[in-house]
C-alpha cells in the first residue's frame, strides 16, 4: 500500500510540468473569451448600470491584468489552494469534492459496464472469428458505436421513463426523500441505470471490438495454434490462453478511455440532470468561472494518473513479463 | 481493381462502402438537388414526412424543408469529419515525427505536451475551445482536431522510432543525407500509413463530437448540420419525433458507412500483405 | 376565497383578455383547500446571489419570493392592480417628495424576531438604492425613511417622484430583508444572499447545488391558516426538454416559465392529468425587440430600419415560433400595460415590396447576387425563441436583399458583444416590461448611457426630441400627464424606430390537475403561493 502512495506520489510529481501546462492554458483560452464572469451574471440577473457593474468587477478582482490574475492564481496552487469560485462565491475544492461522488459512482459503474460486457462479448466474438455470433457482436458494436451518445440517452430516456415509467427520468436521487441506508442505495442505482446505460453502452462496443481484435490476433499466434495441435478443448484455449493475451490492450485502453468518458459525460449529465463534474464544467465554461473549470480538469487529470497507475498494476498482474510500471 | 474487389469482399464491406456513397453523393449534389438557401422557409411548419410530395421528409418548426436540410447537412457532417480528421492527422504526423526523429529535450517536451492534452477530456477541451472563441465551422473543427490529434501523434513517434533504426535510413544516413530530408523522404512515408489507418476512426469521432457539439448549442447557426437538427428537433422529440430520428439516422448511417469502409481497408490491406 | 376567484374570473372575460379555459374552470369549482403535501416543480437555474432585494430578477423571484416578501404584490383585481403583502397601505404627497407606507402589524422574521419599520428603511436605503440592479435607477433621490413608529415607514425623496412609478416598482423592487441580518458587515458577501430570511410563507430549508431547493411551511405566517403546502422542492432541471418527461413520468407537478417547450404544448394539453396554463404572467411581459445598431451608416438611415420593419411578419412570428402563445407588438409599451398603451402609433405593416421600395429609395440597390449590403445579426441565446427568430430574420431579411450572418454566442460573449463591444448590427433581445415604463423600457432607446450596461441602448442612437420626452416624464407628477407623455413616447418610437419590437410574450405554465390557485394573480409564477394548494 505504501509503495502504491510512494509511486502514486512519484507519478503526481512528475506531472507537475504538464498539470502546469494545462493549467495555463486553460487559463489563457477561458480568458481569450469574449465576455468575463460578470458579463455572464448580468446575463442572469437582469442587468445594473455602469457604477454596479464596475463595482462587481473590483469585488471579483477582475479588474486586474490578465498577469496578475495568473500569477495570484498559480501563487495560491502552489499552497495547494484550488482558489475561488465567484459564480457560486465558495472555494472551488469544496464544490468540486461535492460533486466529485455522483462523478465516480456515474464513471466508476459505465466503466464497469462497458469493460465487463465488453470483454465478455468480445470474448464470446473472438472464441470462433468468423462465426454467427461473431458476425452479429461485430456489427451491432459497429452500429452502437456510430450512435451519438445523447441521442441514445434521449432515447432511452423516452422509453424507459416517460413511456414505460420503469425509471425515473433524471437526477442522482429522489429529491429530499430522507432515505438512508440500503434504501437510498437502492434509489440511487434506480437513477443511475439509464445514464450509465447511455454512456456505458458506447464505450462497450469499443471495448468489445478491441477484445474481439485481440483475440482475432492472438488465435495466429504460435502459442495458439501449438495448443490446438496438442488438443488442448477449445474452451480451455480460449479462456486460458487467447482472452487472457487479448485483455492486455483492453486494459491498455481502459488507461486511455477515463479521460475520454468524463468528457462524454458532459453531455450525459446535462440530458439526465445529473449533478457531476462534467455538467459543473460546462457551466463553468459558460459562467467564465476560471478557477473552477480549472480545478475539475485538475481534479480529472488527477483521476486520470490513478487510473493509469491502477492500469499498470492490472498489466502486471496479468502478464508476468512486464516488472516495471509501463510507459506513462 | 483488386484493392477494391477485396474491400468490397471483406465483411461488412459492400455495406460500409454503399453506405459511405450515399453519404459522398448527398453532401456532393446537395446544391443540385436542392438549390437555394436549406435554411429558406418552404413551406408549413411541422408537415410530417411522406405526406406531402413537396417535402418528401416533411417540415421543421419554421417550415423548412428537411429533406433539403438533410443533403445540406451531409456536406457540413462531412466538410467537418473531413477538416478535423486532416487537421489531426496533420499535426499529430508532424509533432510525432519531430519528436520521434529529434529525440532529447525536444522529444521530452512535445511528448510533455502531448501528454498534456491526453491528460484533459478531449470534449471537455473543445467544448470551451469553441465557447472562447464562438462556433464557426473553422472553429469547430479546429476544436475537434485540438482533442483527436494525440493519438496520431503518438503511433507517428512509435513509427518513426522504430523506422529510424532500419537499415535504409542509416544508409541515406551514410550517403550524407540532410536530417531534415531522411524525415521527410525517407521515415515520414513510412511512418504515414499505420498512422492514415486511423483515418476513419477520427472522421467518425470528428463527425459525431459535432453533433455533440451542436447539441450543447455550439453549432455554426449558418449552416445545417445534423447535430443541429437534432438538437432543435429534441424540443419537439414527442409531439414530432421525425425531426429528431430523421437527421439521427443519417448520422449512425453515416458514421457506420465510415467505420465499415475503414475497417474492410484495413482488413483488405492486410490480405494483401499476407498474399505478399 | 372564492368569491375573489369569481370576481376574477369576471374582470378577465369581460376584458376580452383570453377565453375561459378548462383551468380556470377547474379553479373555479374547487372546494375549500386542502393543507398539506409538497409541491415539487422545475428550476433551469440556481442563481448565484438568492437575494430578491439585490437581484431584482423572475430567476430568483422564482424561487425567493416564497421566502422574501415585498410591501405590495401585483393583483387581478385590486385597487391600482396590487394587493398588500408588508405593507397595508400606501399614499403619495402632492409633491412627490413622500411616500407614506403603513405597515402590517404582528409580522415576524423566519428566525422570531418582530418586523418592523426599521426593516423596510434599512432595506430601502442599504439595499434597494445602493445595491439592487433595478432600484438604483427607482430610488436614486432616495433621501431618507422616516419611522414614527413601529409600522409607518415614510419614503422621503430630494426630487419629485412620481408616486406613479413607486407604486408600479412595488411588487417587484421591494423585497424586504431584516435588518439584524444584514446590518453588519458586507451586504454583498451576506451568508444569507444564499439562505434568504424573510418573513414569506415559506422558510429556507436547503439547496443541494445541481439537485434541488427545499422550502418548508412557515407555521408563523401572517396570514392565518397559510400557506397550505408543507414544502415546496424545485428540481434543478438545466436541459430544456427533461421538464415535460418529468411532468408526464409524474416526477414534478409544475412547469413554469414555459420550461415546457411550446411545441410541446398541443401534446401535452391532452395528456390526462396535466393542465396547460397561459395566464399569470399578464405583470411579466417580455418583449422580442430586434436592436439596432446606429453606427452602421446603412442602418442610421431610418428608411432602412423601417425596410426591416416592413420585412418581419409578425403574424408567422405569433403562430410559428411562438405557436399562438404571444401578441404582435406595436411599440415600446406592451398590450398587457394597460395603464400606459396606446394603439394609436405609426404602424409598420408586413409588407415586402415595400420594404424594398424603401431600401431602393434609401439608395442601396440590389448588386449582381442579388445582395444590397451584408449584416451580423446575434440572438441572444436566452431562449429558444430568441434564436428561432434569429434564423426567421436572416430569412425575412434575405428576401429584401439584405445579407445577415448568424453569429452564435453564449450568454457572457453574446452580453459582451452587444452591450460593451458594440460588435453587431442587428441583434435580437428579449427586454422585460416591468410594470412602468420609467424601471427598464426608457433605457432602450434613451441617450448617454456608459458602455457595458446590459439590456440598455447600447447601438448609439441618440435622439434630443425623444430624451426630453423621457426626462419630462421622469419628472412628471399627474399620473395623467405623465401617462399622456409614454403614449407620445411610444408614437415617437414607432414612428423612428431607433429599435423594432416584434411581439411581446408571457410565459406559458404546465401543472398537474391537483395543483390548485395556479395563475391567480399577473406574476404567479413569482409570487408567494400562500394560497397554492394540493388536491388529492
Amino acid at each position: 500500500m505504501s509503495r502504491a502512495f510512494a509511486l502514486l506520489r512519484r507519478r503526481l510529481l512528475g506531472s507537475i510540468p504538464v498539470l502546469l501546462l494545462v493549467v495555463v492554458g486553460t487559463f489563457l483560452m477561458l480568458e481569450a473569451a469574449p465576455g468575463d464572469a460578470v458579463d455572464a451574471y448580468l446575463a442572469t440577473s437582469g442587468g445594473g448600470d455602469a457604477a454596479l457593474i464596475a463595482a462587481l468587477r473590483e469585488a471579483w478582482g477582475l479588474d486586474r491584468s490578465l498577469l496578475a490574475r495568473l500569477a495570484a492564481y498559480l501563487w495560491s496552487l502552489a499552497h495547494l489552494d484550488l482558489g475561488w469560485s465567484v459564480t457560486f462565491s465558495r472555494p472551488v475544492l469544496e464544490i468540486i469534492l461535492e460533486r466529485l461522488p455522483t462523478t465516480l459512482l456515474l464513471m466508476g459503474s459505465a466503466t464497469a459496464l462497458s469493460f465487463g460486457l465488453g470483454a465478455a462479448l468480445g470474448i464470446v466474438a473472438g472464441a470462433r472469428p468468423g462465426s454467427a455470433a461473431d458476425r452479429l457482436l461485430s456489427a451491432g458494436s459497429l452500429a452502437l458505436y456510430a450512435v451519438p451518445g445523447f441521442w441514445l440517452g434521449l432515447v432511452l430516456l423516452v422509453l424507459f421513463s416517460v413511456e414505460l415509467r420503469w425509471l425515473p427520468s433524471g437526477g442522482i436521487e429522489s429529491i429530499a426523500s430522507g432515505l438512508s441506508g440500503f434504501a437510498r442505495a437502492a434509489d440511487v442505482a434506480r437513477h443511475l441505470v439509464l445514464p450509465v446505460t447511455a454512456l456505458g453502452l458506447i464505450y462497450m462496443a469499443l471495448y468489445l471490438r478491441v477484445m474481439r481484435a485481440g483475440m482475432a490476433e492472438a488465435w495466429r499466434m504460435e502459442f495458439a495454434l501449438a495448443a490446438r495441435a496438442r488438443g488442448i478443448p477449445r474452451r480451455r484455449i480460449v479462456l486460458r490462453h487467447i482472452a487472457r493475451n487479448a485483455l492486455l490492450p483492453l486494459v491498455t485502453m481502459l488507461g486511455l478511455q477515463s479521460a475520454q468518458m468524463l468528457g462524454g459525460s458532459v453531455v450525459i449529465e446535462t440530458v439526465f440532470s445529473v449533478p457531476g463534474l462534467g455538467r459543473l464544467a460546462g457551466e463553468a465554461v459558460s459562467s467564465r468561472d476560471t478557477p473552477l473549470l480549472i480545478g475539475i480538469i485538475l481534479m480529472s487529470a488527477v483521476l486520470v494518473i490513478v487510473v493509469n497507475l491502477a492500469v499498470d498494476w492490472l498489466y502486471g498482474l496479468l502478464d508476468p513479463r512486464v516488472l516495471a510500471p509501463g510507459p506513462a | 481493381m483488386s484493392g477494391l474487389r477485396r474491400l468490397l469482399g471483406a465483411p461488412g464491406g459492400l455495406l460500409g462502402v454503399a453506405l459511405l456513397a450515399a453519404f459522398l453523393l448527398a453532401a456532393l449534389l446537395a446544391p443540385l438537388a436542392f438549390p437555394g438557401d436549406p435554411q429558406a422557409i418552404a413551406g408549413p411548419p411541422l408537415l410530417r414526412p411522406f405526406a406531402d410530395a413537396a417535402w418528401p421528409l416533411g417540415t421543421d418548426r419554421l417550415g423548412r424543408d428537411v429533406a433539403a436540410e438533410l443533403a445540406h447537412g451531409a456536406r457540413t457532417s462531412l466538410a467537418v469529419g473531413l477538416v478535423a480528421a486532416a487537421a489531426a492527422l496533420a499535426l499529430g504526423s508532424l509533432v510525432g515525427t519531430l519528436s520521434g526523429f529529434a529525440g532529447g529535450v525536444l522529444d521530452e517536451m512535445l511528448m510533455r505536451i502531448t501528454e498534456a492534452f491526453q491528460t484533459v477530456p478531449g470534449f471537455l477541451l473543445a467544448l470551451a475551445f469553441v465557447s472562447s472563441v464562438g462556433p464557426s465551422l473553422a472553429v469547430l473543427s479546429a476544436a475537434i482536431a485540438l482533442a483527436a490529434w494525440t493519438g496520431p501523434a503518438r503511433l507517428a513517434r512509435a513509427e518513426v522510432l522504430s523506422i529510424r533504426a532500419r537499415d535504409y535510413v542509416a544508409a541515406a544516413r551514410v550517403a550524407g543525407m540532410h536530417p531534415v530530408e531522411i524525415a521527410l523522404r525517407e521515415v515520414l512515408p513510412n511512418a504515414l500509413p499505420p498512422v492514415l489507418a486511423l483515418a476513419s476512426v477520427i472522421v467518425a469521432q470528428a463527425i459525431l463530437a459535432e453533433a455533440a457539439l451542436s447539441f450543447l448549442g455550439l453549432g455554426d447557426p449558418n449552416r445545417v448540420t445534423w447535430g443541429g437538427m437534432i438538437a432543435e428537433g429534441r424540443t419537439v422529440l414527442r409531439s414530432a419525433p421525425f425531426l429528431s430520428i430523421v437527421p439521427g439516422l443519417a448520422l449512425v448511417a453515416a458514421v457506420l458507412g465510415v467505420h465499415l469502409t475503414g475497417e474492410a481497408a484495413v482488413e483488405a490491406q492486410a490480405a494483401r500483405r499476407s498474399l505478399a | 376565497m372564492k368569491r375573489q376567484i369569481i370576481s376574477r374570473r369576471g374582470v378577465l372575460l369581460a376584458s376580452g383578455a383570453l377565453v375561459a379555459s378548462g383551468a380556470l374552470l377547474r379553479i373555479a369549482r374547487a372546494q375549500a383547500p386542502r393543507a398539506g403535501g409538497r409541491l415539487t416543480v422545475a428550476a433551469d437555474s440556481e442563481p448565484r446571489n438568492l437575494n430578491p432585494a439585490i437581484v431584482a430578477s423572475n430567476g430568483v423571484f422564482f424561487v425567493a419570493s416564497k421566502v422574501v416578501e415585498p410591501l405590495a404584490e401585483a393583483s387581478f383585481d385590486g385597487p391600482d392592480g396590487l394587493a398588500p403583502r408588508l405593507a397595508t397601505a400606501w399614499k403619495g404627497s402632492e409633491d412627490g417628495l413622500s411616500v407614506t407606507f403603513a405597515l402590517r402589524q404582528g409580522v415576524k422574521w423566519h428566525d422570531g424576531k418582530p418586523f418592523t419599520a426599521a426593516d423596510v428603511a434599512f432595506s430601502a436605503l442599504k439595499v434597494w438604492k445602493p445595491l439592487q440592479n433595478l432600484g438604483r435607477v427607482v430610488f436614486k433621490d432616495l433621501e431618507a425613511v422616516d419611522t414614527p413608529d413601529d409600522h409607518t415607514a415614510i419614503f422621503r425623496f430630494a426630487r419629485p417622484t412620481p408616486f406613479q412609478l413607486i407604486r408600479n416598482a412595488l411588487p417587484a423592487l421591494t423585497s424586504v430583508v431584516p435588518e439584524h441580518v444584514f446590518g453588519s458587515g458586507d451586504i454583498a458577501e451576506n451568508p444569507a444572499n444564499n439562505k434568504p430570511v424573510g418573513t414569506g410563507p415559506f422558510r429556507f430549508a436547503e439547496h443541494r447545488p445541481g439537485e434541488f431547493y427545499r422550502l418548508e411551511k412557515n407555521p408563523d405566517y401572517w396570514e392565518k391558516g397559510q400557506p397550505y403546502l408543507d414544502e415546496i422542492v424545485y428540481r434543478v432541471m438545466p436541459d430544456r426538454s427533461a421538464a415535460a418527461g418529468a411532468l408526464e413520468a409524474g416526477e414534478i407537478e409544475l412547469a413554469a416559465f414555459s420550461m415546457v417547450p411550446l411545441a410541446d404544448l398541443a401534446r401535452l394539453a391532452k395528456v390526462p392529468g396535466l393542465k396547460v396554463v397561459p395566464e399569470g404572467y399578464e405583470a411579466l411581459t417580455y418583449q422580442l425587440v430586434v436592436e439596432i445598431n446606429h453606427r452602421r451608416k446603412e442602418l442610421a438611415d431610418r428608411k432602412v430600419r423601417q425596410a426591416i420593419a416592413h420585412a418581419i411578419d409578425k403574424d408567422f412570428v405569433v403562430k410559428t415560433i411562438f405557436l399562438g402563445y404571444a401578441t404582435p407588438a406595436t411599440g415600446p409599451v406592451p398590450k398587457s400595460s394597460k395603464e400606459f398603451y396606446t394603439a394609436d402609433v405609426p404602424a409598420t405593416a408586413f409588407d415586402v415590396d415595400k420594404a424594398n421600395q424603401l431600401l431602393d429609395e434609401a439608395g442601396y440597390p440590389r448588386g449582381g447576387d442579388g445582395t444590397r449590403f451584408r449584416l451580423k445579426l446575434l440572438p441572444a441565446p436566452y431562449f429558444n425563441e430568441t434564436r428561432q427568430f434569429g434564423d426567421y430574420l436572416k430569412q425575412a431579411l434575405a428576401k429584401i436583399g439584405i445579407d445577415a450572418e448568424l453569429v452564435n454566442n453564449d450568454a457572457a460573449a453574446h452580453q459582451k458583444a452587444v452591450y460593451t463591444d458594440h460588435a453587431f448590427d442587428l441583434a435580437v433581445g428579449p427586454p422585460v416590461f416591468r410594470g412602468d415604463p420609467a424601471i427598464s423600457t426608457t433605457i432602450l432607446v434613451e441617450s448617454g448611457i456608459p458602455d457595458g450596461v446590459p439590456f440598455s441602448n447600447q447601438g448609439g442612437y441618440a435622439n434630443p426630441e425623444l430624451d426630453a420626452l423621457i426626462a419630462k416624464a421622469a419628472g412628471t407628477l399627474d399620473p395623467a400627464a405623465r401617462v399622456e407623455l409614454y403614449r407620445q413616447f411610444q408614437r415617437l418610437v414607432a414612428e423612428d424606430l431607433p429599435l423594432i419590437n416584434v411581439v411581446d410574450w408571457g410565459f406559458i405554465t404546465v401543472a398537474s390537475d391537483k395543483v390548485m390557485n395556479v395563475a391567480d394573480n399577473p406574476r404567479w409564477a413569482v409570487s408567494n403561493w400562500a394560497d397554492t394548494w394540493l388536491a388529492t
